[in-house]
Formats: structure tokens, sequence, C-alpha cells
């Protein structure tokens, strides 16, 4: 340490240089910055969702990576090898069942979707028909004509967006198989080297902590998807029993929904039950729909089978947690922010609770050796 | 030898390799190439400052290092913070390898004295290792009971010259 009283002019005078030069830069920096972000937005656009799906894809594939790779074959042979059998997979399906008609459904839906919502308002009219007479307070409350508004802003987004998203599903199968191959090649690399940056007195308990995360991490992801996939088949398969169309994309939107708890379920179910009763009427097929909904997918599936095989308790979530989520999620990044907000709250959830157990069941062993010093 | 063909025929610097580094390490001394070179992969570099603690007392410790270069010193407190300097390693040398198998406290701390370069290897790492390649994973791990259990042998050795000598003294005290 040099002596601070012993400064010289000459320094004195390049340290005031240099802190208006830092200052000036910080400025600059500051007033950039907005322009600098929104490049980086409109940089990395469309990139939020082939990574995102990549990452999926590559903390699926994992395990069956890691099935592969052995003394014999590395693991790029490995991811290699994954890939070639899922194509395979793929190809066999496509060639045995015959691709479903994906896009006719898109076309028909599209078509169907102004009938079904006219019809949900007409009967949702009725209803205020009939509450206006027990309540004649709820006039002025227009609650039909705002519906109607809203759906209408709604069709005309997804048509808007339907050629764009054609571009995009293409670039996906494009981008998402490269990127998740180097997701699932090099991402230990990247790991190891991001861990390597902690300073050497934490380094050690940095790599524990990452190491249970990470644990608790790839089985919370994993065991999120595997349920969306389990119950959006499981719906696909029990609306196809009955004469309800779009089977194959209401057990998506099952699935996907399924993602967010509490809340999602509730919102998946709500356009199967919208088209059972428009086409067919409140029948028979109308409970066993909601029966699949409700009781098969949602009661005995996903409660008592697969979230306490695929998910374990501790990742569990407040509601008002979910709901804030959800809402912040929406803010951020609309629709897509919505599903995925809830994962990625449980995940930072899961970071804290380990790191809190982390903490608390070294703490004894520290005490020991503070009072095993203090007794001798 | 001509200066020009020595220069052709001076090898590819193995010698200077991690993975010649840690076949020199005791622990590591009966492991394949191959599994040196596995073994390379899954071991962190860490480069210290001179003065720097690597561990204290009473951390979790999660597992061992090799010194590759530098000078690392192993001490212990008293009640009075008093250091006691338990031994000086040197290049070459290993410590804190108990941690490895089970996270337990270290029972000493350690500190560089120079400039210093560790390999670490941690639990972490060599559980994964298990999993992917347990042919050279049991290679290190019993390499790490070699010299674990030499250690045993040596000081139960000990222990039994400690408890003649003590035996044999009493009997003198007896006898007096």
């Amino acid at each position: 340490m040099t002596d601070q009283s012993g400064l010289s002019r000459a320094q004195v005078f390049l340290l005031y240089f240099v802190l208006t030069a830092a200052i000036a830069s910080g400025i600059a920096i500051f007033s950039s910055a907005s322009t600098i972000t929104e490049m980086l937005q409109t940089a990395t656009d469309g990139l939020f969702l082939p990574i995102l799906l990549s990452l999926i894809a590559a903390f699926l594939l994992d395990p069956l990576v890691q099935f592969f790779e052995g003394e014999k074959i590395g693991r790029t042979g490995s991811i290699f090898i994954v890939y070639f059998l899922i194509s395979m997979l793929i190809l066999l399906l496509l060639l045995s069942i015959g691709s479903p008609n994906w896009e006719g459904m898109m076309q028909a839906l599209k078509a169907d979707f102004p009938r079904y919502f006219g019809r949900a308002i007409e009967y949702l009219n009725g209803l205020l028909m009939k509450a206006q007479e027990h309540f004649p307070f709820v006039k002025d409350y227009d609650l039909p004509e705002k519906m109607r508004q809203s759906a209408e802003t709604f069709l005309g987004l997804i048509l808007i967006h339907t050629p764009k998203s054609a571009m995009r599903i293409g670039s996906l199968f494009l981008l998402v198989p490269l990127f998740s191959f180097f997701f699932l090649r090099d991402s230990r690399r990247l790991m190891r080297g991001l861990i390597s940056l902690t300073p050497n007195r934490y380094f050690e308990m940095v790599l524990d902590i990452y190491d249970h995360v990470s644990w608790q991490l790839t089985h919370f992801i994993r065991g999120r998807i595997l349920e969306a996939l389990i119950i959006g088949i499981v719906v696909w398969m029990g609306l196809s029993l009955t004469d309800i169309r779009y089977a194959p994309i209401l057990g998506v939107v099952a699935g996907v929904t399924n993602l967010v708890p509490y809340i999602g379920p509730i919102i998946g179910m709500i356009p199967g039950l919208l088209i059972a009763l428009v086409d067919l009427g409140m029948g028979g097929q109308f409970w066993w729909i909601l029966c699949v909904y409700l009781l098969i997918a949602q009661v005995i599936l996903d409660n008592f089978i697969l979230i306490p095989i695929l998910i374990s308790r501790v990742s569990n979530l407040h509601p008002l947690l979910v709901i804030l989520a959800i809402v912040m999620g929406g803010k951020l990044y609309g629709v897509l922010g919505m599903i995925i907000g809830v994962p990625i709250v449980s995940i930072i959830n899961i970071i804290i609770l380990e790191i809190r157990q982390y903490r608390r069941t070294f703490s004894p062993h520290t005490q020991i050796i503070s009072e095993r010093n203090k007794v001798t | 030898m001509n200066p020009f063909w020595s220069n052709i025929f001076r090898g590819s610097g193995y010698e200077d390799t991690l993975a010649y580094f840690l076949s020199t390490v005791p622990v590591f001394s009966k492991l394949k190439k191959r599994e040196l070179n596995f073994l390379e992969t899954i071991v962190h570099v860490r480069n210290y400052q001179k003065d720097e603690v690597i561990f204290e007392e009473g951390d979790i410790g999660s597992g061992m290092y090799a010194i590759r270069s530098g000078q690392v010193v192993i001490y212990t407190r008293d009640e009075h913070d008093r250091e006691t300097e338990e031994t000086v390693l040197e290049s070459g040398d290993f410590f804190g390898e108990v941690a490895l198998t089970a996270s337990r406290p270290r029972i000493a701390s350690a500190r560089t004295t120079e400039q210093t370069v560790l390999v670490g290897l941690f639990r972490s790492d060599m559980l994964e290792a298990v999993r992917k390649h347990p042919a050279g994973a049991a290679n290190i791990l019993l390499g790490l009971t070699r010299v674990i259990s030499d250690r045993l042998h040596h000081s139960q050795i000990l222990i039994h010259e400690l408890k003649r000598q003590q035996t044999g003294s009493d009997r003198e005290h007896n006898q007096s």
C-alpha cells in the first residue's frame, strides 16, 4: 500500500482525468444502453423459441445419449446414434400411420372458430337475459359485445401470424436439431467453464451446490415435459373415441397448458368443452369428454400417478406465487411467457431450496469443529 | 545427436501435459494412458496467488488437490488462533483426498506460500465418472484406496508401537 497523502501533482492530475473520463463514458454508456438493448432485442427476436425448444429437446434426449455413451462410443457418436434412431422412429410413424392432417385441421379451425365463438356468445347472451330478469343492475354491463371484440382481435392476430409462423416452423426444423446437438455435446464443458470463473475460496461450495441443483432441475424439467406429453396423448386418445373434431389439436392444447399448475388444466379444457357443446350438444359424449378431461387426465393420471412419480413434492409452489408468475410472464412474453413463467419460477425456487438445504446440512459440522476448538 | 534431428525427434512435449503430470501423482500412478486422458477431462486446474487460503478447517470438503507447481502449507489452529504448521507440500504432492468419497469437514487448513497451480478432483465429477466410465473411475478409486489403506496401515503400526512403549513405561512405573 502506498501512502495516500504522498500523491504528486502529476498523479492528482492523472486521477482527475481518469475520473472525468470514467464519468463521461459512464453517462455515454447509460444513454446508449437503450439503443443497445433494442438492438439486442431485434437480434435475438426469433431465437427465443428455437433455443427454448432445443433446450427442452436436449433435456429429454440426455438420458438416451447417456445410455449409449460409454467406453467405446464417445458422446458425439452417441448423440448421432440417438438422432438416427429418432429420425427412423418418426419416419416409421409417418409411414405406418400417415401424418395427421395438421394443415387441413388448422384451416378448418380457422373457418370454424367464428362459428364456435358466435355460438358461445349466443349462449352467454341467453344466460345474461335470464340474469337480467333477476338482477336488473347487470344491464349496463355489455359483456357479450366486449367478448366479441376481443375474440375478433384474437382471430385477426392468428390470421396475421400464420404465414409468418409457417416460415418460422420451417426454420425450427432446421435450428432445433442443430442447437440441441450442441447443447447435448457441449453443455458440460460450458457449465465447467462458467463454474471455473468462481473465486478459489468458494469454488468447492459452488461446485457442490451446482451438482445438487442440476440434479434436481433435470428431474423437474424432464418430469414436467413427460407429464405434459402423457396428458396430451391421453386426452387425444380419450377424445378420439368420441365424434369430436380436432382431437389432436385439443390434446396438444391440454398438454401444453398442463405445464401451468392449478389454472392451466382448466384453461386447457375450455376449448374442448366449447367445441363439444357446439358440435355434439349436451349428450352422453359431452359428459364423456368432461370425464376425460377432469377425471381421467387430471385426477387419476396427473394427481395419483404422474406427479408422485415424476415430480417431487419439494418443488411445489404456493398458489399465489403461481398466479404472480403467470401474470408477470404474460407481461413479458405474452402467451408463451404465461406458459413458461411458472416452470422458471419453480426452477428459481429449487435453486433457493437447494442452497438453503446445503447450508443447513453442513452447518452442524462447522459448529462441531468450532466447539471442539473451544474445548481443547 | 545433430541438433537438427534432435529438434525433430524431441517428442510432442508429453512431459508438459496435464496427463503426464497426473501420472506422477501417487494416487494415479497405476492408471493407463487412456484413463489418464479421461481423468484430464474431469479435473479442474486452479491458479492461486501467494498466501491464498485453499480451504479452512471446518469447511465442507468436496475433493482432493494435487500440486502441479508451487508450495502449500497445511496448518491447524488452536483455541487462541495460533497456527501450528503441520506440513509443507511441494509440487507432485496431494492433499484433501479423504473428502473425495464423502463430504466431511476439513480437519486442517491449507494455504499457498507462493504462486501455485493446483489440480482439483471433486466428488461431483467423480460420481459422474462412475456413471459414465465405470472402469476408468474404478481404477482411479482403487488408486485412492491403495494410498489411503497404506496410510491406515502405517498409522496402525505407529499405534502399535506407541502402545508397546506405553505398556513398557507403565511396567517400569509399577516396578519403581
